[in-house]
């Protein structure tokens, strides 16, 4: 499964956010979107989702237009997590997991034996089965993210869209998500769609890697390619050296030093 | 983790099982006292003897509908309450405060004083007020998304200027004053198995779609980009869950007048006992609410021995600190 979008131009009201915008993501492959604030790269993350309309241009899934799609059959192939979520404080981690199953069900429905079985096994993959009978409030914030991600695993999307997975996390979440990430798709096969902060991370995860400047796409490209000490000066003013390290496999940004 | 769901559906069932307890008690109450009091003895006796006594009227005519009516209301009221606060995603929203039932009072004393002879179709014209105040709402609040504050700011605004617009038709219309004052202030008085009627197939019909909205109502609470990635259609939703919120209160509204606070102080209490999942909270706010409401219809009509206090003057006397309390809460934890 593949989403492509064709000269893309995106708005709000009289401001123009991206235009001339060409992407491609895929099943089975980790895709990130980078680029400094105010660069677009939530707007195309949302227009690829449907949560916002493009002025101009087209976006296929499989080569059908993304407006054909009943809402309840895009849920079926496309989970999404927004930047900002929240939860009624008191909702219990199973239920809100739960929740992912409502592309499948009717109003009616209740959870029947294959959205338990869906339940259990996102619970378990994003390590939060331990914390079903809880309340959201009582989550961490890294725990809380994994059950939101657990959430829109529910859906069995075969590609995940995450809208800056790690903004509001410290360290050691940020890289626990990750990983999580990372598992998923290699274990499991889903495309992920993110939108991270962190070049770093963008550059140890991800397949490739498209940078946004100014609202157009700057390059795209594998994580070698597309970081590099010229892309950093030319589209984050930052100066730095791309460094290779013995025993690692993907290269380190080290920036000048903050005098 | 059975155990778990088994402890939650226990704990709602008990709670549902007090509340209509206490409901059944309060009705009992209800019937025995008034300015005639009598002893449930009395009136047990009177209610299956086969003449006519002046308890069996009082009670039978006078009493039991006005307890059926205020049952009927104090549930629709909540259910609007708690569609309404799930809509607008604000513990403050309800038809009273942001001017659902200001709309739907406005149009049926618009017709009751404008077109008197259509006044069996009151509901209706007080439907399509409400429906009327609920888009001004939206109109006013949206700025790219709807701002729970604005919501209620612009509520207050839509009070006061339909406020407005009915002092004006009341100065018009001095005459025909008191119909018109019925709407103002929301009072069980003198209402009778007529009502009921129409009180009754209004409220099946909004409590069933209500029910209906439990699922939506549920997503709507995850915030709307989350609730549109999980295939719902949230606009679509919105509109319906807002139509059914004024279907309730405007029907609330034709037979009883303007009620404030209900559908605010019921749904927060059902939240606080069984917690924020509408397939709980939805059927604990109905018979709480029902409770609510014919306790403050007692008390007014007891209070003052030969006075009655309207139960729109209890619920607001009530309800008001209530929603001051609630407004100041929700500053703190927005605040963190």
């Amino acid at each position: 499964m593949e989403i492509s979008a064709n000269n893309l131009e995106i708005g709000y009201g009289e401001y123009i956010a991206v235009r001339d915008m060409n992407i491609q993501v895929k099943k089975g492959e980790i895709t990130t979107i980078v680029g400094p604030n105010g660069s677009g790269k939530s707007t195309v993350l949302k227009a690829l989702t449907r949560l916002l309309k493009c002025r101009k241009g087209t976006i296929c899934l499989n080569n059908q237009n993304l407006k054909e799609f009943e809402s309840k059959e895009f849920a079926k192939h496309v989970g999404v997590l927004p930047q900002r979520h929240s939860a009624p404080p008191d909702f219990k981690v199973k239920d809100l997991v739960g929740y992912g199953r409502m592309p499948y069900q009717k109003w009616y429905n209740k959870n029947n034996e294959e959205d338990e079985k869906v339940i259990n096994w996102a619970l378990e993959v994003t390590g939060t089965w331990s914390l079903r009978d809880k309340s959201i409030n009582e989550c961490s914030g890294g725990e809380s993210q994994r059950v939101w991600i657990a959430t829109v695993l529910t859906q069995k999307p075969e590609i995940l869209f995450l809208d800056e997975p790690t903004t509001y996390l410290d360290i050691s979440h940020q890289l626990e998500t990750m990983q999580l990430v990372r598992k998923l798709n290699r274990e499991s096969g889903i495309g992920v769609v993110m939108v991270l902060h962190d070049l770093g991370q963008a550059l140890e995860v991800s397949d490739r890697i498209v940078v946004m400047k100014d609202g157009r796409k700057y390059c795209e490209g594998t994580p070698n390619e597309v970081i590099t000490s010229r892309m950093m000066k030319e589209v984050y003013d930052v100066d730095c050296e791309i460094l290779n390290v013995a025993g690692r496999s993907k290269p380190l940004i080290a920036y000048k030093e903050i005098v | 983790m059975k155990s778990a769901e088994k402890i939650s559906l226990l704990r709602v069932s008990s709670v549902m099982f007090v509340l209509l307890i206490l409901l059944g008690i309060c009705s009992a109450i209800s019937l025995a006292v008034g300015s005639a009091g009598y002893s449930i003895h009395e009136i047990l006796s009177a209610l299956f003897q086969e003449e006519s006594t002046p308890i069996k009227t009082i009670v039978v005519n006078l009493r039991l509908p006005r307890i059926i009516l205020a049952i009927l209301i104090g549930a629709s009221l909540s259910a609007a309450g708690a569609l309404l606060q799930s809509v607008m995603r604000n513990p403050l929203a309800d038809p009273g405060t942001i001017g659902v039932s200001a709309g739907a009072g406005t149009a049926a004393t618009t017709i009751l004083l404008i077109c008197p002879h259509l006044t069996a179709s009151v509901p209706l014209f007080a439907f399509g007020g409400a429906a009327l105040a609920c888009v001004l709402i939206y109109t006013m609040a949206w700025k790219g998304g709807v701002d729970p504050t604005r919501i209620i700011l612009s509520g207050v605004a839509i009070n006061s200027v339909l406020g407005a617009y009915n002092s004006l038709l009341q100065l018009m219309n001095a005459d025909s004053l008191e119909g018109v004052l019925a709407f103002m202030n929301g009072s069980l008085s003198g209402r009778s198995w007529y009502q009921v009627r129409i009180a009754l197939v209004y409220a099946s019909i909004g409590l069933l779609l209500a029910f209906l909205c439990i699922k939506n109502a549920n997503a709507l609470q995850l915030g709307e980009e989350m609730a549109k990635s999980l295939g719902v259609k949230v606009n679509g939703s919105r509109i319906f869950l807002s139509g059914v919120a004024a279907f309730l209160a405007a029907s609330t509204v034709s037979v009883a007048g303007m009620i404030g606070f209900v559908g605010l102080v019921v749904p927060h209490i059902a939240r606080l006992l069984v917690g924020s999942d509408y397939k709980a909270m939805m059927p604990v706010s109905v018979v709480l609410g029902s409770v609510v409401l014919l306790t403050a219809d007692t008390v007014g009509r007891t209070i003052i021995p030969g006075m009655e206090i309207p139960v729109g003057i209890v619920m607001a006397v009530c309800g008001g600190p209530f929603f001051l309390y609630l407004l100041r809460k929700k500053g703190k934890v927005s605040g963190n």
